[in-house]
């Protein structure tokens, strides 16, 4: 849906009242249904640095508008209301409010990239999507996305082990994220795995699952990539002024 | 040998065709109404040139010098011409001293008049005195001075930058793009961002055409580079809450009002047809193509040649045009009118 047919009704500011009557007149039904003023009375110039400080968002001063991304976008395909381009937008000109009204649709991206494949001006929107997710994340305005829970217990697991073991990343993943590990598909997933793969090469991978081997003299390596991460973290932090702050 | 060419207004088009004919050993009589020679870069004091980032007065400086240095080139200055009569090969030119000439060509290098910006009174040219025109920011940037807001002198946080002032507008009868507005502004964003990296630049658009290879080096350039913003709507108007100007229109990307306050609006102003071309059609008997710009003869058939044999015309007098390109036709013009003197007129391709 283009957005100037999104509703101009706020549906938050709704009241519904089922039975009112007011001197003997039945006014029942919807209240509030004027259109706040859309006027935009200036431009919050501090958004897009924020963004842009963020992994991903670097390059998002160059969008021109094309509306290529969303046009690509796999999660606008299945919600219109999923666009790209239209974030870009109103992270450019700091239209706070306006953005924060899709927080809790922006991280739905997929990172399939075809956005990325498709900008002419290498804007990496999927990265862009990425560094908003983030954003909101930061500024306490979402919890952490599932894919962010994910990227989280991926990297948490290389920087203890210095190696990844799927099935230990996808336990922690659903326990973490409250899924079963009884889902069909994994299941099947699983069952097709046991079938076609030789007998030694399914010991090891239980062996790997139960034990979870670490690389070999690892320990400096850890400490410099947690150190590099928390130097990150607080950066990030501190360019959307916030206390440089205890994460992780 | 030939009597000398006639070479009408001495810019970009003019100096270029008078040196060209000079350097293939023609008499040329260079006249210029303005008592100093380079057209509009130096009679307007613009800065860095596009493309070429060299200063206006260096470059079209040099060109002036070489044509003041060039033997066969006599150039008279605050002049004009009032009767010109006669055929090719002969015409006779009455100037505005009473003096009288014998010419065997004319070109017409006469260029354009910058649009007046009080003609479009909505956009507060003239009411506001921090809202000024692309023109004033070329010489607050080239006399040194720097860009600030002419009411008390503060550098500004913020300029909108209003594209297509005076063009692309039927309410005023001007129906053409002025060509090199677009880049223009992009690189005067550019030039106010360096100077006052602290000042955001907005450039209000309806369509950005930065042509051929202008479009990386500073459409891109400008977005990438200096952070510069350009937002999609035609504005309705500049008006002032007593403190700041403030801009309104409608921001056609998320089909919002706007009204953001800015402390200095540039107009991106246009290139109007010459004043002069009634009077300069008259004189010549040379026809004027609908805009009122000069009517320039087949390009296929008869580059730089107007509605009369003997009459050449090059540059922004035959519509908006570059600097670049009106070098290129002035020097082309200059073989054409050679070329017609040595084989007689050539006939159209037949
Ligand atoms: C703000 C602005 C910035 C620009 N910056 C650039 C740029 O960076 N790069 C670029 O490529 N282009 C630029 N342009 C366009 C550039 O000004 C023109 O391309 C160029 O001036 C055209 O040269 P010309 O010789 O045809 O005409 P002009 O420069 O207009 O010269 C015409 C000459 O003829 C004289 N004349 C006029 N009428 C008469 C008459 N009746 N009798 C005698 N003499 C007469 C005038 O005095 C003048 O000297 C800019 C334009 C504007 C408005
Ligand atoms: S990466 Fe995200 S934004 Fe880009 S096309 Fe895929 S789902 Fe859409
Ligand atoms: S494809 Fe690239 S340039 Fe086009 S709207 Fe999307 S991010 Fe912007
Ligand atoms: S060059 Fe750009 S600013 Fe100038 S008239 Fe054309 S579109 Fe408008």
């Amino acid at each position: 849906m283009p957005i100037h047919e999104k509703s101009l009704i706020r549906p938050e500011n709704l009241i519904r009242n089922e039975q009112l009557i007011i001197d003997g007149v039945d006014v029942s039904g919807d209240w509030s249904t004027f259109i706040a003023p859309r006027v935009i009375t200036d431009y919050n110039e501090a958004l897009e640095p924020e963004i842009a400080a963020l992994p991903g968002g670097e390059h998002i001063h160059r969008c021109w508008q094309c509306g290529s991304c969303s046009n690509a976008c796999t999660v606008n395909a299945l919600n219109p209301d999923f666009n790209p381009r239209y974030w870009i937008y109103l992270i450019r000109l700091g239209l706070e409010s306006e953005l924060l009204r899709d927080k809790d649709i922006i991280w739905q991206c997929v990172s399939c990239n075809k956005c990325t494949h498709i900008c002419p001006r290498d804007v990496d929107p999927e990265g862009v999507m990425k560094a908003t997710a983030r954003w909101l994340e930061l500024k306490g305005h979402t919890p952490p996305s599932p894919a962010m829970e994910f990227d989280n217990i991926f990297s948490a697991q290389v920087i203890t082990t210095g190696r990844i073991e799927e099935g230990r990343l996808l336990r922690k993943f659903f326990a973490h994220t409250g899924q079963k590990l009884t889902q069909d598909w994994l299941l099947g997933l699983v069952r097709g795995l046991v079938m076609r793969m030789p007998v030694g090469l399914l010991l090891r991978l239980g062996w790997a699952g139960v034990r979870a081997p670490r690389t070999r003299k690892w320990a400096s390596t850890q400490r410099a990539i947690e150190e590099f991460i928390i130097e990150q973290e607080a950066a990030q932090r501190v360019a959307l002024g916030l206390p440089p702050g205890e994460t992780r | 040998m030939n009597d000398p060419v006639l070479v009408l207004g001495g810019g970009p088009a003019g100096l270029s065709a008078a040196h060209a004919l000079a350097a293939a050993g023609q008499n040329v009589l260079l006249v210029d109404k303005e008592n100093v020679l380079g057209g509009a870069p130096i009679l307007s004091g613009y800065a860095k040139l596009v493309p070429s980032g060299e200063w206006a007065k260096d470059a079209i400086g040099g060109m002036v010098d070489r044509v003041r240095a060039d033997p066969r080139i006599e150039v008279l200055t605050g002049e004009r011409v009032m009767r010109f009569d006669g055929n090719p090969g002969a015409f006779n030119v009455a100037l505005g001293s009473g003096a009288t000439r014998a010419v065997s060509a004319a070109i017409l290098c006469t260029g354009f008049t910058h649009f007046d910006s009080v003609n479009k009174p909505e956009w507060g040219f003239g009411t506001y005195p921090d809202v000024v025109t692309t023109t004033q920011v070329e010489q607050m940037i080239s006399s040194g001075r720097g860009v600030h807001c002419p009411s008390d002198g503060r550098k500004p946080a913020r300029v909108a930058i209003l594209l297509c002032v005076g063009s692309r507008d039927r309410q005023i009868g001007r129906e053409w793009c002025s060509k090199i507005c677009c880049t223009v502004s992009s690189n005067l964003a550019m030039e106010i961002r360096e100077e006052i990296p602290e000042c955001s630049v907005y450039i209000y658009y309806m369509d950005i055409r930065t042509f051929g290879l202008y479009e990386d080096k500073y459409y891109w350039e400008s977005q990438e580079k200096h952070h510069v913003k350009y937002i999609k709507a035609r504005i309705a108007e500049v008006t002032s809450n007593g403190d700041r100007l403030i801009v309104k229109g409608e921001d056609t990307l998320v089909k919002r009002p706007i009204t953001i306050p800015f402390d200095l609006v540039v107009h991106a102003i246009g290139m109007d047809p010459n004043v002069d071309n009634m009077t300069i059609s008259a004189v010549f008997d040379v026809q004027l193509e609908k805009h009122g710009y000069l009517a320039k003869a087949s390009s296929y058939s008869a580059m730089c040649g107007t509605s009369r044999p003997g009459v050449f015309t090059a540059g922004a007098a035959t519509g908006p045009e570059t600097i670049d390109d009106s070098i290129a036709q002035g020097q082309a013009a200059a073989m054409a009118a050679l070329a017609s003197l040595r084989t007689g007129l050539p006939q159209a391709a037949e």
